[in-house]
């Protein structure tokens, strides 16, 4: 009886009507979302000279793998593809470790003006970066850090909003595993490291995939900060290669570019797509 | 392994909020002693005092003669079952026990052992591969009490370890424990505010409230011989009916054994608890239990009853009404009875098992036989 009625319940005409209406609405921002970037994928096998005439050549054969053969060949995107990596990792180990270590003391230990300090820190989240970016880059002269790795990691490690998330992880966990760790004759440290960060992991990965995504996509800082050819990130190095305003010339291989650059991103979001819907919906859906 | 331990007028406050007020107790090692007290009586407190998670004020701890209240959790000697288990659940069952070994640096066999042994007396050797998100409540309190048992204790405490209990598990872990302290005879102090834990597992109880112990006991003298009127009427199901008493028509009854009291609702009560000439009247009561009444047939000698509410409990049946003069009262008849609610009863009370208070809340009872 219970599996009848959950059974036309499901079937009601209303929810059908409704989910329908869903299907399409969301189908047609499916197809926004979706369209430039088969623009580009599409681009990305055409031969540069045929696309001067027209980016609609894109509909037609003939299709070439010339741009990716160019790719290999004659452009520095490993170096820029390698320079992104070392950044992107760079930066997310950085903002991991950090936030999980003032997390935990924020939301665990007893110091000084804990409060106050803490909402400075949330005062971060609302300075925005285009306000002490003078300061920032002055500072990184002032250092001889432009044009190094660590000049183009360390600005994106201080995350007040990975602060406030894992603090706000630590909180929620009981405060009865850390006593049942301290009668258990666990240090400090230990209670940190094998008892309450591994309890951690779903916030960390949350973190983790948004600050790689955030810092692979980071097209400001690394604008200032890296000015030899060599330095560049992938965002950088891509938009140098445009010739001119209009990209008359070279669009299929500045697609092919872009195609490759975004591969990295792509596989992260197949590897975490859980832990990014989960993300994105707040832990709502389980 | 089991101590005793010594609490030496320990006093405890957050700001100025007094949470334990020169609190002092012995415990005997083996003992088995519960803490036993409204919410916010300070047992928890005083329980996490010992265990070093709170840290002492003013006063003194001692554990097998040992001071520990200047020690750090870990280096005192005792192991606490918490209420919520307080499992390490990314950590295997047999991770979870042998984690606080780890940390002493005892050698990986040692550990093996003591896990296995521990594991065996739980009966649940077939757990030691889960996680604790695979384990049910009952499953949890067992590896929450393992992990205490392998570090082989001076003590155990237990922070009200049955509270997130189903009532028939709860029924059921709590004989294990008590067979648990049979056969390990440690020292183990035992939190709750649940009376019937208290009364079947205690070798003494101690009743605490407003920052205070109230009185220490075996079950039987907390119950019998309340100390106080809080005891009497917190210790108890369903709680002891009280009467205010208006005046002592004599401090000895014609027999020598107990006053005369005048009571309200009852009359002249002749009852065998002998009273001091200096017993403070003004708000004193004398106390029944239920157990000590019994209804009796109209016409008889006896006090009114009206009956607002019948419990059924099987072997017994609970009346509770009010006297004519409002007082409400708790009155027991047979499992049998056949009274409703709306009806009035007659009933009289046992004279010899009567309990009096002064106003200051004091109990008196009758001599003790030698």
């Amino acid at each position: 009886m219970a599996v009848l009625s959950k059974k036309n319940r499901s079937f009601s005409p209303d929810k059908l009507t409704s989910n329908r209406a869903l299907f399409w609405i969301a189908a047609v921002f499916a197809i926004v979302m979706i369209a430039p970037a088969l623009w580009v994928l599409g681009l990305s096998f055409k031969d540069n000279t045929l696309l001067m005439r027209g980016s609609e050549a894109v509909f037609s054969a003939p299709y070439t793998l010339k741009n990716y053969t160019d790719l290999f060949h004659s452009s520095l995107v490993f170096r820029w593809f390698l320079n992104s990596m070392v950044v992107a990792v760079g930066q997310t180990v950085g903002v991991l470790t950090l936030s999980s270590l003032a997390g935990y003391a924020f939301a665990r230990l007893e110091f000084p003006f804990r409060k106050t300090i803490f909402v400075i820190v949330l005062f971060g989240l609302a300075v925005p970066e285009q306000a002490v970016i003078i300061a920032r880059h002055q500072m990184f002269s002032w250092l001889n850090m432009h044009n190094s790795y660590l000049g183009l990691m360390l600005p994106g490690m201080s995350s007040a909003f990975g602060v406030f998330l894992m603090t706000q992880f630590f909180r929620a966990i009981p405060k009865e595993i850390d006593e049942a760790a301290l009668l258990d004759n666990t240090p400090r440290f230990r209670i940190f490291w094998k008892v309450l960060l591994p309890l951690t992991m779903p916030a960390q990965a949350t973190l983790g995939i948004f600050t790689f995504l955030l810092a692979w996509n980071d097209y400001w800082w690394p604008l200032i900060s890296a000015t030899k050819k060599d330095m560049y990130t992938l965002t950088i190095g891509i938009a140098s290669s445009q010739r001119n305003f209009a990209q008359t010339e070279g669009l299929g291989f500045l697609a092919a570019q872009a195609v490759f650059a975004s591969l990295p991103v792509i596989i992260v979001y197949i590897f975490f797509q859980r832990n990014i819907v989960t993300a994105v919906s707040g832990g709502a859906v389980k | 392994m089991s101590a005793t331990i010594d609490i030496n007028s320990v006093t405890k406050a957050y700001g100025a909020l007094t949470v334990l007020d020169d609190i002092s107790l012995s415990i005997e090692a083996g003992e088995f002693v519960v803490f036993l007290g409204p919410s916010g009586c300070g047992k928890s407190t005083l329980l996490r005092m010992i265990a070093g998670l709170e840290s002492v004020d003013k006063g003194t701890i001692h554990i097998g003669g040992e001071r520990i209240d200047t020690l750090p959790p870990g280096k005192r000697g005792v192991a606490m079952v918490f209420q919520t288990y307080a499992l390490y659940p990314h950590m295997t069952v047999a991770q979870n026990m042998a984690f606080g070994l780890e940390n002493l640096k005892v050698d990986k066999a040692e550990i093996d052992s003591r896990v296995q042994s521990a594991a065996e007396t739980l009966e649940m050797a077939h757990l030691l591969d889960r996680r604790p998100t695979k384990l049910s409540g009952g499953q949890r309190q067992r590896v929450a009490i393992g992990r205490a048992i392998v570090k082989e204790p001076k003590a155990f405490l237990f922070d009200e370890p049955l509270s997130n209990l189903d009532a028939a598990l709860r029924s059921r872990t709590r004989l294990e424990l008590a067979q648990l302290h049979q056969r390990l005879g440690s020292t183990m102090i035992f939190v709750t505010h649940d009376q019937v834990e208290a009364m079947t597992l205690a070798h003494r109880i101690v009743v605490m409230h407003d920052k205070k112990i109230e009185q220490i006991g075996t079950p039987m003298e907390i119950y019998q011989r309340p100390a106080t009127r809080f005891v009497a009427e917190f210790v108890g199901s369903p709680a002891m009916s009280m009467m205010p008493i208006t005046g002592i028509v004599s401090a000895q009854s014609s027999d020598q054994k107990g006053a005369t009291l005048e009571v309200e609702g009852a009359g002249m009560v002749a009852t065998q608890v002998p009273l001091p000439a200096s017993f403070a009247l003004d708000g004193a009561t004398m106390g029944v239990r239920s157990e000590d009444t019994h209804v009796v047939q109209p016409g008889a000698d006896g006090l009114n009853l009206t009956v607002t509410v019948v419990e059924r409990l099987g072997e017994r049946t609970l009346l509770y009404g009010k006297l004519d003069t409002g007082f409400e009262m708790i009155v027991e008849d047979s499992g049998r009875s056949t009274v409703r609610a709306g009806e009035t009863v007659k009933f009289d009370f046992d004279r010899s098992a009567l309990h009096v208070f002064d106003g200051t809340g004091r109990a008196y009872h009758m001599a003790e036989e030698a």
